[in-house]
């Protein structure tokens, strides 16, 4: 498994290129706009990496089905579950190594920042100490419940993706319109998992509905109440997908 | 003798076309089999379902007594004709890469090997010629240590001369433990070396033999067969 985790990373080199550009980009926009460039740069990075995050990550998969060089992978003596379960744990470190390098980024302009504005660092001790006590009606837990759903919620998508590439190179492998039909599956998925997830959260907790319409902010607990039940109708939906593009890239495969 | 490979009621079907159809062949250890037909006629379909590429519609796929799996393909070398390596690897990281992947794996034969045809290491896989590319494939299926080798197509878009070098690797890599089932379109090349031959024809295998007695029941070549049955 650490084997195929690290080929994948190995082939990745167009994404260490995009980590180079933003980090040279930051830097002209911080040297150039100063404050306002550092907030644009901040502000923009999560929508733009995003985006490219989930591109990288689907492109990838779907090359390795439909291109001759996914043969170098399926031609190895590994399973197609230990396949897909690699490609979903490089997808997840991926997904850290972007939200890391995004804190450092913010950290270095932080430092560079600060060395104009003459920051009391005592000050934003303080602010971090507020955020963990609560002061703002949210703290870390919170934050944690929240990145977790995000994650989970992450790799939902990712995996309906894998599913419905995988449905079209195995079951629907010599169909015409391939990419059509692909995205066709892929919606069918993602509504099929919204349906199954509206009906069965409810039934998981039965408070759902009248905590959603708390008026105000909620308390940590009550987040994990909310998003709970979401996050374990989306790790079963989950599981079932990598199970089934696991079975159908082990038995049913057309490369 | 014993069967490493046997197909037994094999069919591949895409709808409303059949690649292949009622293919029963039986590979014994120790022999080089010719895998020969014009382009359609199912070579490469047939190697990629016993690669475990492609899954067939019907019938089964023993390697060693065992059902194709993933599995089997520790024990089977396959040299797709397609350019499968990745591009962006150095000659070196694809040799990590089948290392890595493969427990049968000879680095430092297949070290040789390049060394001797003339490919450095450091090379870039896209930077390499079509014949060293041919060349680097043969070299990495090769360098494997296992019961069965098939290579799809190992002289296509290759120079006359490189050709004599991958067929010189194939019968140094020969012995009478391993078995070899080589497709090719150029017959006259290469059926020097086939111990028995398979013809297919879309889908169908059309004729098999003894490569010796094939010649000597129709007094020609395998080429001219090849000729013969495919007019």
């Amino acid at each position: 498994m650490l084997k195929l985790i690290k080929y994948e990373f190995m082939r990745k080199d167009k994404v260490i290129m995009v980590f180079i550009i933003s980090l040279i980009i930051n830097l002209f926009m911080v040297l150039k706009l100063q404050t306002e460039g550092s907030a644009m740069f901040i502000g923009l990075f999560p929508l733009i990496s995003m985006t490219l995050y989930i591109v990288d990550i689907i492109s990838m998969y779907s090359r390795d089905l439909n291109n001759k060089s996914g043969y170098m992978l399926f031609m190895t003596p590994n399973s197609g579950y230990k396949i897909i379960v690699s490609k979903l744990i490089t997808a997840i470190l991926e997904g850290l190594f972007i939200l890391l390098f995004y804190f450092i980024i913010i950290l270095i302009n932080g430092i560079y920042m600060g060395s104009f504005y003459n920051i009391n660092y005592n000050e934003v001790i303080n602010f971090i100490n507020m955020i963990l006590s609560g002061y703002f009606r949210f703290n870390l837990g919170h934050v944690f419940v929240f990145l977790i759903t995000a994650l989970v919620f992450i790799l939902n998508f990712i995996l309906s993706a894998y599913t419905a590439i995988t449905i079209r190179k195995s079951i629907f492998s010599e169909i015409k319109f391939a990419g059509f039909l692909s995205f066709i599956i892929f919606i069918a998925i993602n509504w099929f998992t919204s349906f199954t997830a509206k009906k069965l959260i409810p039934m998981l907790n039965p408070y759902f509905e009248s905590l959603t319409q708390v008026q105000g902010s909620l308390t940590a607990t009550q987040l994990v109440y909310v998003f709970l039940p979401l996050m374990i109708v989306l790790i079963i939906q989950c599981a079932i997908m990598t199970v089934a593009s696991g079975y159908l890239l082990e038995k049913k495969i057309n490369l | 003798m014993s069967s490493v490979l046997s197909i037994n009621n094999l069919a591949k079907k895409y709808y409303n076309k059949t690649a292949l159809e009622n293919i029963n062949l039986n590979f014994e250890k120790g022999k080089i089999y010719g895998l020969i037909g014009p382009n359609g006629s199912g070579k490469t379909t047939l190697m990629k379902v016993i690669a475990g590429l492609h899954k067939q519609t019907s019938g089964e796929v023993l390697i060693n007594n065992i059902p194709a799996s993933h599995k089997t393909k520790a024990n089977l070398s396959y040299m797709p004709t397609d350019d499968f390596l990745y591009d962006s690897f150095k000659v070196k990281q694809i040799l990590k890469f089948y290392s890595d992947m493969y427990a049968d794996f000879n680095y430092g034969n297949a070290l040789n090997i390049l060394g001797d045809i003339g490919i450095d290491t450091e090379f870039r896989v896209s930077k390499l010629s079509s014949g060293l590319k041919g060349k680097l494939k043969v070299t990495l299926a090769l360098s494997r240590n296992t019961d069965i080798y098939m290579l799809d197509e190992p002289l296509n878009g290759v120079d006359v001369l490189s050709r004599d070098t991958i067929i010189d690797l194939i019968v140094k890599s020969y012995n009478d433990s391993k078995t070899f089932i080589i497709s090719s379109h150029l017959v006259n090349e290469i059926e020097k070396i086939f111990d028995y031959v398979i013809f297919l024809k879309d889908g169908f295998v059309e004729l098999t033999g003894d490569a010796e007695n094939l010649r000597q029941k129709h007094e020609m070549s395998i080429e001219n067969l090849y000729k013969e049955v495919y007019r």
